[in-house]
């Protein structure tokens, strides 16, 4: 089966290429458009075509825990049951890799709060990658995706680690043909989005709609901060909090924002600690500045969400600092000076009692693990 | 004719910028075999002529008395510091052997510049402290910093003459590693974390320095013969000086006295 969608997949590309050598071959004869014309119409004839991509299911309104805002929806991707259930089965599929070992939950895997507990990721063949994986809980809220921010949607960003050669190392093409050749995913897709072939975009949707449940809130800090509950938290975490929000004290919700009626730990920007700077002075991974090409991006990163943060470690961009006392202390010594350093960071007098209160307080982000979001029942 | 004269002007723009082009390029073509040239000759030491100064540096006052530091906001200090652990920036021995004053020359070797030696300078953080604390270093030698404690360091060197900085070093971390470029007595070194932690840092554009040892000794070597400013700086009780004139081959002596309250 599987060998037969694949003959049909290559045959129906080698087609299309056939068409398109022509067309550029003869891109300003007029005979091309009706050749053209006649191509697509066999096209349609031989297989099927893409159709729309709009989900077509039931709209979900997802459910969002105690501590969050309603969940951003794009206009072209509403949620639905459909998508949402696709999303997940393909998060956890290993087809969408090269060889078939990797899925997107070997970086994201939620036994790891959605983060795979390395310092560095490791993706086809075991290649190590430059970045520590960000968790996925929350995404659904960030203006912008990766470390560098270089994917302003989930959808965007769906695509881009199955394609890149370090990560799932499989080519868009290759990944539509293996589900096309599952009766089931075809199946699905069609219940999802209408009838037509499989399309990345239809994937890349999916996925994103799966990863705007996987929501983490309704924690410690969030019945006491939100929910009234005076003693959800310790006097250690309520010491910490303070020392949070204080501007002149840790500052941390300088960028680690809380808001008034939700907290998401993450002002969505960019920014510059120090993190990475080498004994030159000069930065290995520009971060930022690769999608800028801004002088003062260089070094920055986006700043990451500080929910379920005491099982994500190791913690920054590059995964190089182990432990959340390691976090605490790199902020309180200033981090590392450097040209592009921002102007919220600098060193913090604070006591041994004051960093223990912040590391226990960062423990009080833990959330609850949302239903449906680990790995499909197999039936 | 108007017409005429703005391309007049222009061919004598095009001519210009081609002129300024091609000096720019002759200024540039030089830099490259400038590189390629020892840019400066060191200064080599006759054997036959080198001298030493020796000499033992003292304090007359009254004793001061030990103080204690507490690591106590920082348990995983206390623990790695193995005992108790007291205040280093005044350290009288017997007799009055002062420990861990800088001695170097100050002046008499201008416009002579030494090889910048190969092996570089440790700054160890171990047990929460600074060691050594008060260490000399030559301008473009490698300081490498080392972190041997459970906990993380944040050196933070608060030079004035010299790039200030500050790193920020977790355990297990690999060691750092930086320069100075200019001539600095001295720079205070902090760490931005423990706020006991200190050391400085001596930089010299000439290899003749030394830190006096708990017996108060200190030792320059392989000097040149010539007439010297000899500096001396302690970090509590201030610097002296003191002119020698070297002749060759012979061991002088230099001692000094710091007079306490």
């Amino acid at each position: 089966m599987l060998e037969n969608g694949k003959s049909g997949a290559e045959s129906t590309a080698s087609f299309i290429s056939i068409l398109f050598r022509i067309r550029a071959k003869n891109r300003y004869a007029a005979p091309v458009g009706t050749v053209l014309m006649i191509g697509l119409l066999a096209l349609c004839n031989g297989c099927k075509s893409p159709g729309s991509d709009k989900p077509i299911g039931s709209v979900v309104q997802i459910k969002v825990p105690l501590g969050l805002p309603p969940v951003p929806i794009p206009a072209d991707n509403p949620p639905t049951v459909e998508t949402i259930a696709l999303g997940r089965r393909l998060f956890y599929d290993t087809r969408l890799s090269k060889d078939n070992s990797l899925s997107c939950a070997s970086c994201h895997n939620p036994e790891y709060d959605f983060t795979d507990g390395m310092s560095v990721s490791k993706g086809m063949g075991g290649q190590k990658g430059v970045r520590n994986a960000p968790t996925v809980m929350n995404a659904a809220y960030l203006p912008f995706q990766f470390w560098d921010g270089r994917a302003i949607s989930l959808e965007q960003q769906a695509g881009s680690p199955m394609a890149n050669p370090v990560e799932m190392d499989q080519t868009h093409d290759v990944s539509v043909s293996k589900l096309e050749a599952d009766p089931e995913y075809r199946a699905l897709f069609v219940k999802a989005f209408g009838p037509g072939s499989i399309t990345i975009s239809k994937i890349e949707k999916s996925l994103a709609s799966f990863e705007r449940t996987v929501l983490s809130g309704n924690s410690a800090f969030d019945r006491y901060e939100f929910g009234g509950d005076q003693k959800a938290l310790t006097p250690s975490q309520i010491r910490g909090l303070a020392i949070f929000k204080d501007p002149h004290r840790g500052n941390c919700a300088a960028c680690h924002t809380i808001n008034k009626n939700y907290a998401l730990f993450t002002d969505g920007k960019f920014h510059n600690i120090g993190e990475g700077v080498g004994d030159d002075g000069t930065f290995s991974d520009v971060g930022r500045y690769h999608e800028t090409r801004v002088v003062t991006d260089t070094g920055a990163f986006m700043t990451p969400t500080l929910r379920n943060i005491a099982n994500t470690a190791p913690y920054m961009h590059d995964g190089k600092v182990k432990t959340l006392k390691a976090v605490v202390d790199f902020y309180a010594g200033g981090g590392n000076s450097n040209p592009y350093l921002d102007k919220e960071i600098r060193a913090i007098k604070l006591t041994g009692q004051d960093r223990s209160d912040l590391v226990e307080f960062l423990k009080s982000l833990t959330g609850e693990m949302p239903p449906n979001v680990g790995p499909p029942a197999k039936e | 004719m108007r017409i005429h004269s703005s391309i007049n002007l222009f061919c004598i723009c095009c001519v210009a910028a081609l002129a300024i082009g091609c000096s720019g390029k002759k200024n540039a073509e030089p830099a490259p075999a400038h590189v390629e040239q020892p840019a400066v000759s060191y200064f080599k030491v006759d054997p036959a002529t080198a001298a030493t100064i020796t000499g033992t540096i003292r304090y007359t006052g009254k004793k001061p008395a030990r103080k204690l530091i507490d690591m106590s906001e920082d348990p995983a200090c206390v623990e790695a510091h193995h005992g108790k652990a007291y205040d280093e920036s005044l350290v009288v021995g017997s007799k009055g052997a002062l420990a861990n004053a800088f001695v170097y020359i100050k002046k008499g070797l201008e416009g002579k510049t030494f090889a910048v030696p190969a092996t570089p300078v440790v700054i160890d953080q171990r047990g929460c402290w600074f060691r050594p604390r008060i260490v000399g270093i030559q301008t473009g030698q490698v300081l490498q910093v080392v972190n041997s404690d459970p906990v993380t360091h944040n050196i933070h060197p608060m030079a004035e003459i010299n790039r200030e900085w500050n790193h920020s070093q977790g355990p297990g971390d690999p060691p750092m590693t930086r320069k100075f470029l200019k001539p600095e007595i001295m720079i205070p070194v902090k760490c931005n974390i423990h706020s006991w932690m200190h050391a400085y840092i001596g930089v010299v554009d000439n290899p003749y320095f030394a830190v006096s040892s708990d017996d108060g000794t200190f030792a320059i070597k392989n000097l040149p013969p010539g007439t010297y400013t000899i500096g001396v700086w302690q970090e509590k009780l201030g610097t002296q000086e003191q002119q020698l004139t070297v002749a060759p081959h012979q061991d002088a002596v230099a001692d000094f006295t710091f007079k306490g309250k």
